[in-house]
């Protein structure tokens, strides 16, 4: 074991680690925006639109996230190519965090469903009794008050999604873990390498879990 | 103000819940509904606002029909308060932002204007040193009165109010229904589901009997409490009348 050579990677171990969550955090946002409204969908009672959004969440739910990562590697740059009718590159990053919010968005709206529907019916009716429209009962007393229930299990979801954003590593990203592995390799100390790498992904998960922990022992009293 | 006319209502199609319902309301009158428990006296008062719809008849408040598909209900629900019996308040907001919440983004009044506004509401109620709070931290009885500065805000035509004392303590309830007769005495009107007897003879101008969906009395307090028509009321009079004097 020779930790010095970890010590002299850190500046690539920390390109790494800053795509690692620079992936999480946009990914978390993309796909709790797009998870609350399919759970809007969801709970509409518009058919159509309802049966929609249960097909994506069921269909995500139901295949692996290295499919996904994979598949969106290919499919994004004609899928951008198609909408904006140019044919620029798009890099890896913005194919992995499509992916990465559209899955999680899957996870993310069941969530949020289950929080809407965890708002008492009389706080709704107080709402609309006061002449607020369905959008505005929503946006004003419904989400907010969803959205301080959800906290713990949107932050869980996240410590998660920050574990799986390694299998980037499939479509060649530099990401953390597979920098770690890259220099334990450069450098014969792959033991040391993967033994920090755990240590750091444990450091950060189990403290971020903690931290939920306490929040939510705040936000129930 | 309020007028309902030949009004039927059924739950699941097959519960009839509203049968025939002929009433009126004017200005300034307060008229207390009672009745025993199921008998459809939450469903008569949510339909004014249609917080529940009906399948037959016509409701009226001042000059539009409130049941007509072509009405928009949310400007009818802004001049008709509703306090409920579980106060609902909105748990995340503070007092003073419980009752300036709707006026501002429905009503779309200055936020300094609604909180002014809402102050005086306050004071009101008696709960100006609670604005504050959130309503967690409230009494039963001091989260209904911020319910109604609540509707009040909206500076409603009419108020109603779905047994706004049936959770309280009992010894909450008394402030409450202080607060209620000086919105009387300032000539609101006002349409209350109550079993408090007292208030009813105190305050209403009338009083309307529900049995199963069908209103048995609409008559003036004295005659409801000395000379009620049907049997359903003399027995109903007896069971909430009763641990008064026992
Ligand atoms: N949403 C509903 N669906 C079906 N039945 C209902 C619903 N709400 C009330 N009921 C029924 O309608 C009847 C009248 O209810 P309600 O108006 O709440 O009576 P009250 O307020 O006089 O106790 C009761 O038998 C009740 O079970
Ligand atoms: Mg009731």
């Amino acid at each position: 074991m020779d930790f010095t050579q970890v010590i002299q990677a850190f500046p690539s171990l920390g390109n790494g680690l800053l795509l690692t969550l620079e992936l999480t955090v946009l990914a978390v946002i993309g796909g709790v925006i797009i998870g609350t409204a399919l759970a809007l969908a969801r709970l509409s009672s518009i058919r159509v639109l309802s049966w929609l959004a249960g097909f994506y969440v069921n269909y995500f739910r139901s295949i692996p996230l290295l499919l996904v990562i994979t598949w969106f590697y290919f499919i994004v740059p004609f899928m951008v190519g198609w909408v904006t009718g140019t044919n620029q590159p798009i890099g890896a990053f913005t194919s992995c965090l499509i992916a990465f919010m559209m899955f999680e968005a899957a996870y993310f709206c069941e969530i949020v469903r289950a929080g809407i529907q965890s708002i008492s019916k009389g706080q709704v009716n107080a709402a609309y009794a006061l002449g607020m429209t369905y959008p505005q009962a929503m946006r004003l007393v419904v989400l907010p008050l969803a959205f301080r229930k959800m906290t713990p299990l949107l932050l869980q979801q996240s410590i998660i999604l920050f574990q799986d954003t390694s299998l980037v590593y499939a479509v060649g990203m530099m990401d953390f873990l597979n920098v770690a592995r890259s220099q334990g390799d450069i450098t014969g100390e792959l033991h040391t390498f993967l033994l920090f790498a755990g240590l750091v992904y444990f450091v950060i998960s189990f403290g971020a879990s903690t931290l939920v922990k306490r929040l939510q022992k705040r936000l129930t009293v | 103000m309020i007028r309902f006319s030949n009004v039927d209502k059924w739950y699941d199609r097959e519960h009839h819940v509203l049968k025939n319902i002929n009433l009126k309301v004017n200005v300034g009158e307060v008229v207390v509904v009672c009745g025993p428990s199921g008998s459809g006296k939450s469903t008569l008062i949510r339909t004014i606002n249609q917080l529940e719809p009906v399948e037959r008849g016509e409701i009226w408040v001042d000059e539009v029909q409130v049941n007509n598909p072509r009405t928009n209900i949310n400007r009818i629900r802004e001049e008709v308060g509703f306090v409920f019996q579980h106060f609902n308040l909105y748990p995340h907001l503070s007092v003073l932002d419980n009752i300036t919440l709707a006026p501002i983004k429905v009503k779309k009044l200055a936020p300094a204007v609604a909180r002014e506004r809402a102050l005086e509401l306050l004071n009101r109620v008696g709960l100006a040193h609670k604005r504050d709070a959130y309503p967690a931290n409230l009494s039963g009885g001091q989260q209904q009165r911020v319910a109604i500065a609540r509707g009040l805000a909206m500076q409603p035509k009419v108020m109603l109010f779905d047994e706004p004392t049936s959770a309280l303590d009992p010894e909450m309830i008394g402030e409450v229904l202080q607060v209620m007769q000086d919105l009387a005495k300032s000539g609101m009107t006002m349409m209350v589901v109550t079993h408090e007897m007292g208030f009813a003879r105190e305050v209403a101008d009338r009083v309307i009997f529900l049995d199963h969906g069908e209103i048995l009395e609409d008559t003036q307090p004295e005659w409801f409490f000395t000379r009620p028509q049907h049997e359903r009321s003399r027995q109903f009079l007896r069971q909430v009348l009763a641990p008064m004097h026992g």
